[in-house]
């Protein structure tokens, strides 16, 4: 590894302060002369008609200034992807409880609240679909009985409620299980899950003397909120310049428009800024989570080798597509070279709040039916389940489901990792009669996240330099871009100023998400710090007229290789620059994508199970991620031991729960909805292996989101090497394990027939 | 959120009579921690909040061999946790207030106010009727006492008429030779609302073979904590053993009557009755043989039954 003087080394979040303090500003903090609150009526009916809404009452309450329903915005459809399938406020239907139809500005929330109660809407109930498998059923109640018209809509096939089929296939899948010596066959289904972010969503708006929008967010993805705030207001992109907040997490959450339009039109329509803090009730009732997925998994297996895989793999996306069922084929042959698939994935309708995007949206859930499926596969085989994975892990050149080669990667260096670690394989015991021991592992991969990505620095006068992009923090990554910057620079870490911004201020940017700031957004960083460096030392070599190659830039200085104490200060660059030639120095580079590099890990958990309750305490936690390089070592262990931990309460206790009949999310606090504690945690070990990607910034990979993937999997499978049930449901409750203990049936079923038979009928 | 007049009494009859004058417009409170919430979300609206806090004595704690434990109702959950006397008479209510909810809550939340509460679930309730208390009740025609089985009547309802206060508990001292342990089923180390709470309290007799009284409540398990009165019969006056324990953990897993909610099926919690009476007699009664238990054990035990 080449010797790096910031890279690779920890440095403080350049944010900590501020927030530690308490003085960071987020949305909710937020207070204008003449600011109202806002408040939102929603709709109590899993699927009606809204026959009328009056209104009234509330705009005669004391106190209220604007109040709006659906019928106020332009008859505009919007969508999270090309599928143009919602409205921001209801308009004729309501789909899911939750969904809002009515907004009230206030001078306060009280009122605001008051003024709600005052809002009468009749409703003409329409029959509901709660189950996604019901919903894909021939014959089912319809959800959007439009839908063939939305735009973006692709094809009138695999039933009424099918939003999007994705498909991906090769090789001869038949001919594999024609010729295998066993298949496998296992249908695994994950729960919904809140994706638990700190701060609850806010936003404000306010109308600008020239008759600009305004807009504060708490959000990942400015440039989407301004597009799509446009949209939905009739405006056009140039009137709206969005101000990204402080965010309190957000996990794919706040990735897209979100409530943001409310108080914007409140604001045109009041002439007072406006602004909306959500409850956290609302954080469990209105924004879109992750909701309930069903996989069926098939697999050939020939002399030990996986030859071929058939996977179903059912998305709930709720009401609205508000996040796509791509890992449903991007993800079922997990990390592992299969020659053969067939590979179908279902984003299907229903009455329930829609699905948003979480931690790499549904690779969770396909790396438990994967991972939990491969140890199936290696304990019936009578095989070592490492082992198997190790034979039929993909490797350097294999072609990938999008059809791209593998590059070099560090995969086996994390299996063997972990295999030394822990000294596996190994058998675990207990002296308690009322419990037993055992481990499990999980193989996760993933890949580093690309989109368009745009960065300048510019020279200050003192040296120091200012970075500009347009991604939002949301894990520290204005540190380690710093960081790259810096070393690109040879400058130091306190000498890089991280910009605030906005729409208006920096360039396009994708959101921060998909694991993409540091592999993308990174070298965007990288790129812009080495056209900064050239243009220094072009500078610099005009000056002492001496030929660009022979001067360097480290240390704050660009000077003579050969004659280091000759040179310049990089402020006595940035002095000179102001009357040069070239004006003052600013470097600048964009991109729009990066090539296919994949991210793997190895994860393994140590369990105890309870035998009389059923309840499972994981005792130990172990990982092992190739980062290829570890821009800030700190930063890189906080994103794999928060996975880790998000990683645990998806296995082990969180849940949304819906009302089978009418969607509602039942437990909407977090009271009922169980993240885990502090306590509940077991020490998290993270190896962290450096296998340099071709193309990263000093050959880094994401790191974000794998880390989250692996536990449910190595859990389940740890739970089966204690006590040997194999729970294929999440969450591993203590219910679910005692019932699996006491021999109930607690089998998926799931009807993969009537899928086959479908898409053999659509020919 | 909606407003309300603050009323803060500085006797119990100031209090008494200040009922007496809202009467169901009015709602009493102490540590406020069940208070907040349900005003916070609207599911309480009243027009007058009567604030305990400052009527003097109120929150004494004290224990005398011959009268046992008198508690205050403004007696704070943290008060219980931490009291040596608790600790070392009646481990099971001192384990109960450690497994309850996190210590910034317990630091306000009174036992008063979790009785008065009435939550099936609340967590120092099975303990509190494993102890025989007894709650005295101050109102317009003075006071009076009721065993606190005949307290709850049901979900949130007590027998308190309008008017009337909770006053104190008091729990008898206990025989020589006694164990008591309290285990809560809930998935989380903390913070977690009990899925099925047990609480045995075993006096033994002939050293240490038969019991001589045994006494079983069950929390979360039906419309109010309930006593587990035909298992404890089973045990009194009979030689402890294995198989025995096994019968009277049966009989009490008869006897709960626990609800499908959201956080767990009956069927479920009453299987886990059970397990948590058969773990909590075998534990009481090593303790009650002598065996040391350090309270970080018990504490352990209350909120993690299996480990």
């Amino acid at each position: 590894m080449p010797e790096y003087t910031v890279l690779e080394h920890s440095h403080p979040r350049v944010d900590a302060w501020e927030k530690v303090t308490g003085q960071a500003t987020y949305a909710a903090d937020l207070h204008l002369p003449g600011m109202l609150a806002c408040k939102l009526l929603t709709s109590p009916r899993s699927h009606a008609r809204i026959v009328s809404i009056d209104t009234s009452r509330a705009e005669k309450l004391p106190g209220v200034r604007a109040v709006i329903t659906g019928k106020d915005f332009p008859n505009t459809h919007f969508g999270s992807g090309g599928l143009k399938d919602r409205y921001i406020m209801a308009r004729d239907e309501v789909y899911y409880i939750g969904e809002p139809v009515a907004a009230v500005a206030a001078d306060d929330e009280m009122t605001a609240q008051e003024a709600l109660e005052l809002i009468r809407v009749e409703y003409q109930d329409l029959p509901a679909v709660v189950s996604p498998l019901d919903a894909l059923k021939s014959g089912a109640t319809v959800v959007h009985s439009d839908l063939p018209k939305f735009e973006g809509y692709g094809f009138a096939a695999g039933g009424p409620n099918v939003c999007t089929l994705l498909d991906a296939d090769r090789g001869d899948v038949e001919q594999a299980f024609h010729e295998a010596d066993h298949i496998f066959e296992d249908t695994f289904r994950s729960q919904g899950i809140n994706q638990g972010f700190l701060e609850p969503m806010a936003c404000a708006a306010r109308v600008e003397p020239n008759g600009r929008l305004t807009v504060w967010a708490s959000t990942q993805g400015p440039y989407q909120v301004r597009a799509q705030l446009a949209g939905v207001l009739g405006m056009t992109i140039s009137n709206v310049k969005v101000i990204p907040m402080e965010l309190g997490g957000g996990f794919g959450a706040k990735l897209r428009l979100a409530f943001e339009a409310f108080p914007a039109l409140l604001a045109i329509k009041s002439g007072h800024p406006v602004k909306l803090v959500n409850t956290r009730e609302e954080a469990f009732t209105m924004n879109g989570p992750r909701l309930p997925t069903h996989i069926h998994l098939k697999t050939a297996v020939k002399d030990g080798r996986i030859t071929a895989r058939e996977a179903h793999s059912v998305f709930d996306v709720g009401a609205y597509l508000g996040a796509g069922p791509n890992s449903g084929v991007g993800h079922a042959l997990g990390a592992y070279h299969i020659p053969n698939f067939k590979l179908r994935s279902y984003g299907v309708y229903t009455n329930k709040l829609y699905v948003g995007s979480y931690r790499a949206s549904g690779v969770a859930d396909m790396t438990f039916a994967v991972e939990s499926h491969m140890d199936i596969i290696a304990h019936k085989l009578g095989v070592d389940p490492l082992d198997f994975r190790t034979i039929n892990a993909v490797k350097e050149g294999d072609q990938a489901v999008g059809g791209a080669r593998t590059p070099r990667n560090g995969l086996q260096e994390t299996i063997q990792a972990v295999k030394e670690r822990l000294g596996l394989p190994k058998k675990l015991t207990s002296d308690n009669p009322n419990e037993a021991r055992g481990v499990g592992v999980a193989l996760c991969e993933w890949r580093s996240g690309s989109g368009p990505s745009t960065a300048s620095i510019s020279v200050n006068e003192d040296g120091t330099v200012s970075l500009l992009t347009g991604s939002v923090d949301i894990s520290g990554s204005d540190t380690s871009l710093a960081q790259i910057a810096a070393e690109a620079l040879g400058v130091k870490m306190e000498q890089v100023i991280v910009a605030e911004r906005d729409t208006d201020l920096a360039p396009f940017t994708g959101p921060s998400g998909g694991s993409r700031i540091i592999y993308s957004q990174g070298k965007a960083v990288q790129m812009a710090a080495e056209d900064t460096r050239k243009k220094l030392i072009a500078l610099a070599a005009e000056r002492l007229k001496l030929s660009p190659e022979a001067l360097s830039c480290a240390g704050g200085r660009v000077y003579v290789q050969d004659n280091p104490p000759q040179g310049f200060t990089l402020g006595q660059l940035a002095r000179q620059s102001l009357t040069s030639k070239g004006g003052p120095i600013i470097g600048t580079a964009a991109l729009s994508s990066m090539p296919y590099t994949p991210v793997f890990c190895t994860h393994a958990a140590e369990v105890v199970v309870d035998k009389g309750t059923g309840q499972v305490r994981v005792t130990r936690y172990l990982q092992a991620q190739d980062v290829g390089v570890a821009i800030n070592p700190m930063s890189v262990e906080g994103q794999l031991e928060g996975g880790v931990v998000q990683g645990i309460g998806r296995a082990l206790t969180e849940e949304i729960q819906w009302d089978p009949n009418t969607g509602k999310v039942r437990n909407p606090s977090l009271a009922t909805y169980l993240m885990p504690l502090a306590v509940d945690m077991p020490q998290v070990e993270n190896i962290l292996i450096r296998v340099p990607s071709p193309d990263g910034p000093f050959g880094a990979r994401a790191v974000a989101e794998p880390p989250g993937f692996g536990p449910p999997a190595a859990i389940a499978n740890a739970i089966y090497d204690a006590v040997g049930v194999r729970i294929k449901d999440l969450p591993l409750s203590p219910e679910r394990v005692l019932a699996a203990l006491q021999g109930k049936d607690t089998e998926i079923k799931m009807d993969v027939e009537a899928l086959r038979r479908a898409e053999a009928g659509r020919g | 959120m909606p407003r309300f007049e603050y009323l803060e009494p500085h006797t119990l009859r100031q209090a008494v009579s200040m009922l007496q004058q809202h009467g169901s417009h009015a709602r009493i409170v102490a540590g406020s921690t069940d208070f907040l919430v349900r005003w916070r979300t609207g599911v309480w609206k009243p027009q007058y909040v009567v604030n305990l806090q400052h009527v003097p004595g109120l929150d004494r704690l004290s224990y005398s061999p011959r009268n046992g434990l008198r508690l205050g109702a403004l007696v704070r959950v943290r008060a219980l946790e931490t009291s040596p006397v608790v600790r070392q008479r009646y481990p099971a209510l001192a384990a109960a207030a450690a497994s309850f909810a996190g210590v910034q809550v317990r630091n306000l939340a009174t036992v008063g106010g979790n009785v008065c509460n009435a939550s099936p679930a609340g967590d120092t309730l099975p303990s509190l009727l494993a102890f025989d208390a007894q709650c005295r009740i101050v109102g317009p025609q003075g006071e009076r006492w009721l065993p606190l089985e005949q307290f709850f009547l049901g979900p949130g309802r007590t027998a308190l008429q309008p008017a009337e206060i909770l006053a104190e508990l008091r729990l008898p001292p206990p025989l020589p030779n006694t164990g008591s342990l309290y285990i809560k089923h809930s998935p989380r180390g903390a913070m977690d609302i009990s899925y099925v709470g047990v609480a045995s309290v075993v006096s033994l007799q002939d050293r240490g073979r038969v019991c001589r009284d045994a006494k079983i409540a069950l929390g979360a398990v039906a419309p109010t904590p309930i006593r587990a009165a035909s298992a404890e019969a089973m045990l009194r006056g009979q030689t402890i053993t294995p198989e025995l324990l096994k019968r009277v953990a049966a009989e009490a897993q008869r006897l709960a009557r626990p609800i499908d909610d959201v956080r767990a099926t009956g069927a479920y919690r009453k299987d886990i009755v059970a397990v948590l009476t058969q773990r909590t007699l075998e534990r009481a009664i090593e303790m009650a043989r002598g065996a040391e238990m350090p309270f970080e054990v018990q504490r352990r035990l209350a909120v993690q039954a299996a480990f």
